[in-house]
């Protein structure tokens, strides 16, 4: 009787699921008629809401359209410009403030942006310790709020980083956020409860609001009718936005994006897509690529604490032998830019053009010639020498260190070619280049966790090839990664490299108020690196972006590429 | 009596296998490289700031005694949060279960329902050319690549035809239109289901073909068969009334089991049609370190696996008098 039961609800269930089958085609056959909506085509959801957890790409993205901060880069020079603040900061030096005059705005929820706001945002990242914004306000000593539109800001030591990223956090509404900060305080761990906190309807004062989330679907920003930028111009631009709203759409694969981009399913598809991708796109006539420079910076570190690597002449010989030519144009397909330095030419203020260029212009026996010419200086002697007595380019065999022992074979480390194959091919291509030379060298991918882990963690290498994808605007990372302070289990100074002229150097740079000068300061540190050679700069990929063109325009170009606050608030419908 | 010994000792077998699973999850993420807080420092943190976050996340405990915190809270019911999203692992898990279950059943359930009827008839004809061919057609559909299966499937279907959505679950012109009703929803699912439960279905239905086959050709051996033709039954009766609900019992052990496992998703599946399920989820959680979120979906898909072995073995007992334990 139950096995005719289980056999019938069987038969019954077939017809059943066809029926709504075919009944949803029929009534969804017809293509869906498009609002006048801006679609952005996504690979992940935002992680959160939460404004301080939201340490994600995806999230920031969001979140940028909503939390606003007191200054932004304008996309033409990256200089900063007042956004939420009215004018330029004023500096005292006589007691290290620095006064932030502040635009009528309102939240989204219709109340006033005030001063409080901002000196409230403060305290509750010194007051948490919240990791990614601490280090850009642990030096404010306090926030004086003299009126609802004024901001001072005393600090505790002149600090060159305070305009580009403390006054680029964004700004938290004190009533949304205070009785969340009391409670958590309260308890044992008041990070982890502030980081935990779900939120649902985040307050802003940007351009757009939430105002709905179907996770695993689609996120929508609507246009937020408080925004004070609506109908103003700001650093010479129009603001609107002129658009209802953005619906990110969430997308498992690249592939999946991009046929919803060419069907017309979304507007734009805010990945950079692969060079692969780029010839199929172009012949669609309503789609356009855009391209941009990264704020990125991929190079070849050595670990300068120990042999072999621990030779300037052998770094420098090493800086020769690899050749840029050939990653941008053979690995990167032409999608790059060479970089000489650590800052990526994009950054026009900031990166130094006068470092030494190693490898430029050269071709490759002109290449192995000028490493085998700084090697033999220093000391260095082959078997088999690269270059015979001829002048002649031979493959090398059996190269010594100066003290007469032979070179300890060394291994270059990337990450794994699924994670990213441009990076695990450099390192390929770099063990072929230096093999030739005759150094006993091998490259070796491995999972990324295990990498960071032996470089940073551990610092049991010798050399590695890794990459930076968004660095940040201002150059201080400069500093950072050299310091010799930050020499440590974790910290960044990876290559372990030690000059006290260069911490002379970087110490000034980050206490120099006046720009001129601090940049003086930062293309005196390049040099300095460049000549060191500790990492290798090797190349910054270039952005590659798709949109539609039948439906908007006005895309505004930027480092980073054309998802930002700027385009949103710029795009006009056609 | 026999039997409620049986599910008592089975019961006591559960909680030692389960044991034994925490225990090794539990070793297996914390030997895996990688740290779970290196995906949220930039360079602009600083060590102690990184360090700070760390002692917070309570990664900085002897091992042991995260052990113990997570056998504390195992039994206390706390899957912890979520390092990634910040929010507790059972709501995310509870967020995208209802998705995965939704498809894998559906799909599973239609395949063992297609796979039954055919390889009834396959069995029926055995040796002549109907039998040939679908069992080469349930060879095939079983084996293919199910990603290459899938982009193949909306290539045709959704970007060429245009007749299903690219990926998704929903539509959002639907479910941001006010005017939308509960019926224009509930068919906008079932049309973004179309896509994915068809690949599903190729990849299930040709087992179940061959199970049900094999079955079939077996039970057409049994005396009651011979019976039911000597008392002169028509043809279809004996072979779907006799024959063809004994035969499916191996079928009914598959599709319990493959139901069970459904629960972890396919992630294969789920990422390509952008499907926001347990398959997704887990491979994320796997690739960011995510313990607490890793360690919740596994041993939630391990538990469900546990408890449907016993159940198709209970099952089986009841629906066979036969079997006895």
């Amino acid at each position: 009787m139950i096995r005719e039961r289980i056999w019938t609800f069987f038969r019954n269930c077939a017809g059943l699921f066809w029926l709504i089958y075919i009944l949803a085609a029929a009534v969804f056959i017809a293509p869906v008629q498009g609002a006048p909506l801006l679609k952005v085509g996504v690979l992940e959801e935002p992680k959160t809401l939460n404004i301080w957890l939201a340490s994600d790409a995806w999230s920031s993205r969001v979140l940028s359209e909503i939390c606003q901060p007191l200054f932004i880069r304008e996309p033409g020079t990256l200089s900063l410009v007042p956004w939420l603040a009215e004018k330029e900061a004023v500096y005292d030096p006589s007691n290290l403030s620095y006064t932030v005059y502040l635009r009528e705005a309102k939240w989204s929820d219709g109340t006033p942006f005030t001063s409080r706001d901002v000196a409230f945002t403060g305290k509750m990242i010194k007051d948490f310790k919240i990791p990614r914004f601490l280090s850009n306000w642990n030096f404010v000593k306090e926030i004086a709020t003299p009126d609802p539109r004024t901001v001072v800001f005393y600090l505790e030591e002149s600090m060159a980083t305070f305009l580009a990223r403390t006054l680029t956090t964004p700004i938290v509404q004190e009533k949304e956020w205070s009785s969340i900060a009391a409670e958590a305080l309260k308890t044992e761990k008041p990070l982890v409860t502030l980081l935990n906190q779900k939120v649902e309807k985040p307050v802003g004062t940007g351009p757009f609001i939430l105002k709905e989330w179907r996770q695993g679907a689609y996120l929508f920003l609507e246009k937020n009718p408080n925004f004070f930028g609506q109908g103003r111009n700001i650093a010479g631009r129009d603001l609107g936005p002129l658009i209802g709203g953005i619906i990110f759409k969430n997308y498992g694969t690249s592939d999946a994006a991009i046929l919803d981009l060419k069907k017309g399913s979304i507007d734009m598809f805010w990945w950079g897509l692969q060079a692969g991708y780029v010839e199929d796109l172009k012949k669609e006539k309503d789609i356009q690529i855009i391209t941009n420079e990264k704020s990125g910076l991929y190079y070849m570190g050595f670990n300068l604490r120990k042999p072999p690597f621990n030779d300037r002449a052998l770094r420098r010989a090493v800086a020769n032998l690899i050749d840029k030519e050939f990653i941008i144009e053979r690995i990167l397909q032409g999608y790059g830019v060479k970089m000489h330095t650590l800052v990526p030419p994009a950054n026009r203020i900031w990166c130094c053009t006068d470092v030494p260029r190693y490898c430029e212009g050269l071709s490759k026996e002109d290449r192995i010639r000028t490493a085998f010419t700084i090697l033999k200086e220093a000391g260095y002697k082959w078997d088999e020498p690269p270059v015979d007595g001829s002048g002649k380019v031979v493959k090398g065999k059996g190269i010594r260190l100066p003290d007469g022992s032979p070179m300890p074979s060394f291994t270059i480390l990337t990450p794994p070619a699924d994670y990213d194959p441009q990076r695990a091919m450099v390192g390929t291509m770099a063990q072929e280049w230096l093999r030739e030379f005759g150094m006993p060298v091998s490259a070796k991918p491995m999972a990324f966790g295990s990498l960071t882990e032996q470089v940073k963690g551990r610092r049991d290498f010798d050399a590695f090839v890794l990459g930076y994808g968004k660095l940040s605007l201002d150059p201080d990372y400069v500093r950072n990664f050299f310091v010799s302070a930050n020499d440590k289990p974790q910290g960044w100074n990876m290559s372990g490299y030690s000059n006290p002229e260069f911490d002379r150097l970087a110490e000034q740079s980050v206490k120099e108020m006046d720009q001129e000068k601090r940049r003086k300061l930062i293309w005196q540190m390049q040099r300095m690196i460049m000549e060191d050679v500790p990492y290798i700069p090797l190349y910054n990929p270039i952005l590659l972006e798709a949109v539609r063109t039948d439906r908007f325009a006005g895309w505004v170009s930027m480092v980073e590429g054309i998802g930002n606050t700027w385009s949103f608030c710029e795009l006009k419908p056609r | 009596m026999e039997l409620r010994r049986y599910i008592t000792r089975r019961l006591i077998q559960i909680i030692l296998i389960f044991f034994v699973i925490l225990t090794v999850l539990f070793l297996l993420f914390r030997l895996a490289p990688g740290d779970p807080v290196s995906r949220m420092i930039d360079p602009a943190m600083s060590p102690e700031d990184a360090e700070n976050l760390i002692s917070q996340l309570g990664l900085r405990e002897p091992i042991w005694v995260q052990y113990l915190l997570y056998l504390k809270n195992f039994v206390t019911g706390d899957f912890g949060y979520s390092f990634h999203y910040g929010r507790p692992v059972i709501t995310v898990i509870w967020d995208k279960l209802p998705n995965t279950v939704l498809l894998f059943t559906t799909s599973i359930i239609l395949a063992a329902i297609v796979g039954i009827f055919l390889g009834k008839i396959a069995a029926w004809h055995k040796g002549k050319k109907l039998d040939l061919w679908m069992t080469i057609g349930a060879l095939v559909t079983h084996t293919v690549f199910l990603p290459w299966l899938a982009l193949i499937m909306i290539w045709v279907f959704s970007y060429k035809l245009g007749w299903f959505p690219i990926t998704g679950i929903i539509s959002e012109e639907i479910w941001l239109d006010p005017d939308s009703g509960i019926v224009a929803k509930v068919l906008d699912v079932a049309h973004h289901m179309v896509l994915p439960v068809a690949t599903l279905f190729c990849i299930h239905f040709g087992s179940y073909l061959l199970i049900m086959r094999s079955s079939m050709l077996e039970t057409l051996k049994e005396d009651y068969i011979l019976t039911a033709r000597a008392k002169g039954l028509k043809e279809k009766v004996i072979r779907d009334r006799h024959a063809a609900p004994n035969a499916a019992l191996p079928v009914v052990t598959s599709v319990g089991l493959s139901l069970a496992f459904s629960i972890n998703g396919g992630a294969l599946t789920e990422t390509v049609f952008t499907w926001p399920g347990i398959g997704r989820e887990l491979v994320f959680a796997v690739s960011h370190n995510d313990y607490p979120l890793a360690q919740g979906s596994f041993l939630l898909i391990a538990l469900v696996v546990l408890l449907a072995n016993m159940i198709v073995d209970i099952l089986y007992a009841y629906l066979d008098p036969r079997i006895r334990y």
